[in-house]
């Protein structure tokens, strides 16, 4: 039962047509790697690798009776008022919750506005302040933190990366100079402001941001 | 391009993400779900990019969710569950394969021992542009045309002139240089 190239291109086209290819053992190691390669391939084919709105819809509800299920087990290990705590924030970032914070100062204090997204965090370098385009967004990542660094002149403004209608990671169009969200076409503008969506949106959050040294460093955990 | 600072316990413990007024999980649900229900697309693109194809991608994800679900604890931090919702797609990655190869498939897709990427989707564009760049041309050719551009096998044999069963061959011996290729340790 060697591999060949009907049997593989059988395969390919069950890739290419999204449908599950069929499960035969295969001989070698080297009919399983050209397989891994063809889906990584197939991902890579534009607009591929989304999931269905359908398909959102129904893990919602599943995860919720999950956990509402596993809740319901006795668990002597779980502390609720930690869990509490420290989820309640930390989805709300996820969420992208709506916190205008406004441009963020650069300066050597620490964060001094009253309600801020992450307290008692620390300080992260992120990247060089020269290594930064100017006025063009460029996506990082750090902790709990996905967001946006944008740079005007020698001040950096730093903003949530995730989209605030179902908490997809948003993309930087160059192109339309915008941020768009892969799941349901959500956009925003670089200030953070929703523009075309059916529903109203909030705006995405702002991130504290400084340069040090000219090391840009946001605060997070 | 960017940074993909280590995350872990350490860092969540020492401080924490503070809700904001009228932060409410949204559709009246409680926020451990919440937080599992911000993943589900990261993880499926993971997924996805491993498998390449929707069905199982979508199954391998709700089994992903119910394994890590029921496996971690109920006072994780995000980073904490982010990183225990990557090592169950990895585990459950490799059991996917292990149906088509038993033998030590486990250890064969050297991606799911690496640290996902921030972003799914470029990263697997890109790392498919450095893979095609390893192969010689009329590999490269058919792949692109198959994969990257959907042509169907009659459309890429005239194409490339060639004849229908030729582009079977030729796209067989590419994506077995390609998967040799990717086995390379770089």
């Amino acid at each position: 039962m060697n591999d060949d190239p009907e049997q593989l291109d059988k395969h390919v086209e069950d890739l290419l047509q999204d449908r599950r290819p069929e499960r035969t053992p295969l001989p070698d190691e080297d009919a399983l790697r050209a397989r891994q390669t063809a889906a990584m391939l197939r991902a890579a084919k534009p607009g591929a690798g989304l999931p269905s709105k359908e398909f959102l819809e129904r893990m919602q509800g599943s995860i919720h009776d999950w956990v509402g299920e596993r809740s319901a087990q006795p668990d002597p290990a779980s502390r609720p008022s930690r869990r509490s705590l420290l989820l309640t924030g930390a989805a709300g970032i996820a969420a992208g919750i709506a916190a205008v914070l406004g441009i963020q100062q650069v300066d050597k204090a620490a964060p001094k506005t009253a309600r801020q997204l992450v307290e008692n965090g620390s300080w992260k370098p992120i990247k060089a302040l020269a290594d930064l385009p100017e006025a063009t967004p460029v996506a990082f990542r750090s902790g709990a933190i996905e967001g946006f660094l944008i740079r005007q002149g020698q001040e950096v403004k730093g903003l949530s990366g995730v989209c605030t209608h179902m908490a997809c990671i948003l993309n930087y169009s160059k192109f339309r100079d915008r941020f768009e969200c892969p799941c349901h076409g959500a956009t925003f503008e670089k200030d953070g402001q929703p523009t075309n969506y059916s529903s109203p949106l909030s705006p995405l959050p702002s991130l504290q941001v400084r340069v040090e040294k000219g090391q840009v460093q946001v605060y997070t955990v | 391009m960017r940074e993909d600072q280590t995350t872990g316990a350490a860092v969540a413990s020492s401080g924490k993400i503070v809700p904001l007024p009228h932060v409410d999980a949204p559709h009246g649900q409680d926020h451990l779900t919440w937080a599992y229900q911000t993943h589900v697309t990261a993880i499926y693109q993971y997924i996805y990019g491993r498998v390449g194809n929707r069905p199982d991608a979508e199954d391998l994800t709700a089994q992903v969710f119910v394994k890590a679900i029921n496996g971690m604890r109920n006072d994780v931090s995000v980073p904490e569950l982010r990183s225990w919702l990557y090592r169950v797609a990895q585990t459950t990655l490799a059991d996917h394969w292990r149906e088509y190869y038993a033998e030590g498939a486990g250890e064969l897709d050297d991606d799911v021992t690496q640290q996902p990427a921030p972003r799914e989707n470029p990263e697997a564009v890109q790392r498919v542009d450095a893979l095609l760049a390893t192969l010689p041309e009329s590999y490269r050719r058919v792949l692109e045309l198959r994969f990257l551009r959907g042509y169907s096998v009659r459309e890429t044999a005239q194409e490339l002139n060639l004849s229908e069963t030729n582009v079977k061959v030729l796209q067989f011996r590419a994506l077995n240089r390609a998967g040799r290729e990717r086995g390379r340790p770089s």
